[in-house]
Parts: C-alpha cells; structure tokens; sequence
C-alpha cells in the first residue's frame, strides 16, 4: 500500500493535540419581547482541540449562533464554563476572529485599506502592514481589487475581503456564523475551496469553529460536525471525518455523510 | 452463471490462508482491521488507484441522546 504518493493529503490524528475550547454544561436563556424565558442553548458540552475544524449543524433558532457568539465573547452564558487554553472566556480578543454573514467592511475604506485598519487595531507595526495585507488578499485572489471600495465588489468578493481580513491578523481560532450564507452558490464554492485551503497550509496549528445549517458545507469542511436538535439546543449526533483535504461534495464519504445528517435533520425538524 | 465482469465472490474468513496474501495486502488488511476495529457505527471507504488502495477514508457517528 502506497499511502505516502498519494496525491492526497491523509487526514491528520487530533486526539493527542492540546484543549483549545471546553465547554461543559453551558446554558444560554433569553427573555422574549413578551417576557417568556426561552432556553436557546440547553446544557451542551463539547471539546475542540487545536488545529481541529468543527462545524457546529443544526435548524434554525438551535442555537448555535449563541454558543459561537459565546466562544468569541461576544455573549455571555447564562451558566457553566467555557475556558479557552485553560482560561474562561470574559470577552472577545485578537486571538479569535470572527465572520460573520455579512462582511462588514469599512465602506469609506478600499479593501486595503480594511485590512491594514484590522492590522494596526491588533498592534502590528505600521511598515509592516501592507506587504501583510497583500499578502492576505493574494491569497485570496483579491490582489487586483485592493484599492477597490467594498461597494464596487460583489458579495462574494466582499465576504473574501473579509477572510482576508480575518487571517491577516493570524488569529489562533476562526469562527465563522453562517459565512457563506448570503452568497450565491458558485461564491460559495470558491470560497469554501479558500478556506479548506487556508486552513490546510496552517498545517494544524489554527482552530476554525464554523456553524451551519447547510448540512453539504459541514460535511465537506469539517474535521467533526456536531449536529444539534430544534430549540432547546443539545448536541444530538456526532460525525468525526476521516477524508483527507481538499475534499470535493461529490467524494463518496462526503456524499453519504450528507445523506445520513441530513435524514437524521430532517427526523429532527418534523419531530 | 457468472459473466466475467461479475466481480468475484470474497473469500471465506476460512479460506484466507487459500489467497495466498502479499506482504503488502497483508499491511492493508491490517490497517483496515485496525480502523474497522475503531469504529462502532460508521463507514470507510477503501480509495483505489491503479490498482492500489491509496487512502482509507472514514466517518465515524456517535449517537449523543
């Protein structure tokens, strides 16, 4: 058997690599308009480990935007524990980016100009920012739109600009809350391609944490995909992926992970 | 009766000794014991090229409730 002249590259081991996240029994109530308590997330623990890629799956209102929004300190928990490297998580730092669904860039600033403003916010020197920020925005082939203002981009190249933006700060952890979510199916790919590849050069060493109700994105991009219940939110399923990097939705694994979390979604949403 | 594009019927686990494995193959049902061993419910997929197993592929499912 020859494993090593694979054109592929093997799916990696993450037993053994450091905690990033740990997070256990976290409950996240909200009150409605009409005053009514509503639990989003009911009680969920879970582990991510450095260099892992999780997609965290689920219907609408699960809550899983919560428990991301709580791991970037976005939000709070109503209780349990969510430590990072051993530290509870008390707010957002550059140690995790975020993305979100819209791209939210400066719209007076060029794409560039986004990029070197996210570079001096998190302290990197000003004669270092711009080869920096090309670097990033080569990377996701966006070298010709740099001075472009983000209106003059479509949406998929805005969202782009924004993973440029996001890395470019070389955070440890990304998290993403529906990404690719506004954009059209062919952006979509292209930038899912981006960040599979992104992530693989990272060679392990970053920790994306993407949510998701798009059941095809979860299967090709993670590691792990822990597929939640409709509202209250509790872990329902766990699927570990071991298919090496870049994957494609037409890989047979890939096809019949689709197929069996989406059966089990389905059961979930007509319950 | 068979025609010849019907793959062949494997061998019984008895007849095992009868295949008269290579070295090699012998590596490969190793490793997929070693993986199958792994896993309680789940899939893997045996990736071939050229004749050669180049990948074992696996997604491995736990039920949480």
């Amino acid at each position: 058997m020859n494993l090593a002249g694979s054109p592929l590259r093997p799916a990696p081991d993450r037993g053994d690599a450091p905690v990033k996240f740990q997070v256990r029994d976290l409950v996240r109530t909200r009150t409605a308009t009409s005053g009514a308590k509503v639990t989003a997330v009911d009680g969920v623990s879970f582990d991510v480990h450095q260099g892992e890629f999780v997609c965290l799956l689920g219907p609408s209102g699960c809550g899983k935007t919560s428990i991301l929004n709580i791991l970037a300190g976005l939000e709070r928990q109503n209780s349990g524990e969510v430590l990072m490297d051993g530290r509870p998580v008390t707010g957002p730092g550059p140690d995790r980016a975020v993305l979100f669904q819209e791209p939210a860039l400066f719209p007076w600033l060029s794409v560039r100009a986004n990029v070197e403003l996210a570079l001096k916010l998190v302290g990197v020197p000003p004669g270092a920012r711009p080869d920096r920020a090309m670097h990033w925005l080569r990377n996701v082939r966006l070298e010709r739109f740099a001075d472009a203002q983000p209106h003059e981009l479509s949406m998929g190249m805005r969202q782009r600009a924004a993973l440029a933006r996001a890395l470019a700060c070389d955070p440890d952890v990304l998290l993403g809350d529906e990404p690719f979510g506004s954009l059209d199916a062919q952006a979509r790919e292209l930038l899912q391609d981006e960040v599979q590849r992104v992530w693989v050069e990272s060679e392990n060493t970053k920790t994306f944490v993407f949510v998701t109700h798009n059941v095809r994105e979860a299967a090709l991009l993670a590691d792990r995909v822990l597929v939640m219940s409709a509202a209250p939110g509790r872990f329902i399923e766990e699927v570990r992926i071991h298919a090496p990097w870049p994957r494609r939705l037409d890989d047979v694994l890939v096809a019949r992970v689709v197929s069996e979390i989406h059966d089990l979604l389905m059961q979930e949403v007509e319950r | 009766m068979a025609d010849e594009s019907t793959p062949q019927e494997p061998a019984a686990p008895a007849d095992l000794g009868a295949l008269e494995l290579t070295e090699e193959e012998q590596a490969l049902l190793g490793k997929v014991t070693d993986v199958v061993r792994r896993i309680h419910f789940g899939t893997v997929l045996l990736v071939i090229q050229d004749g050669k197993v180049v990948q074992i592929e696996a997604a491995e499912k736990f039920r949480l409730r």
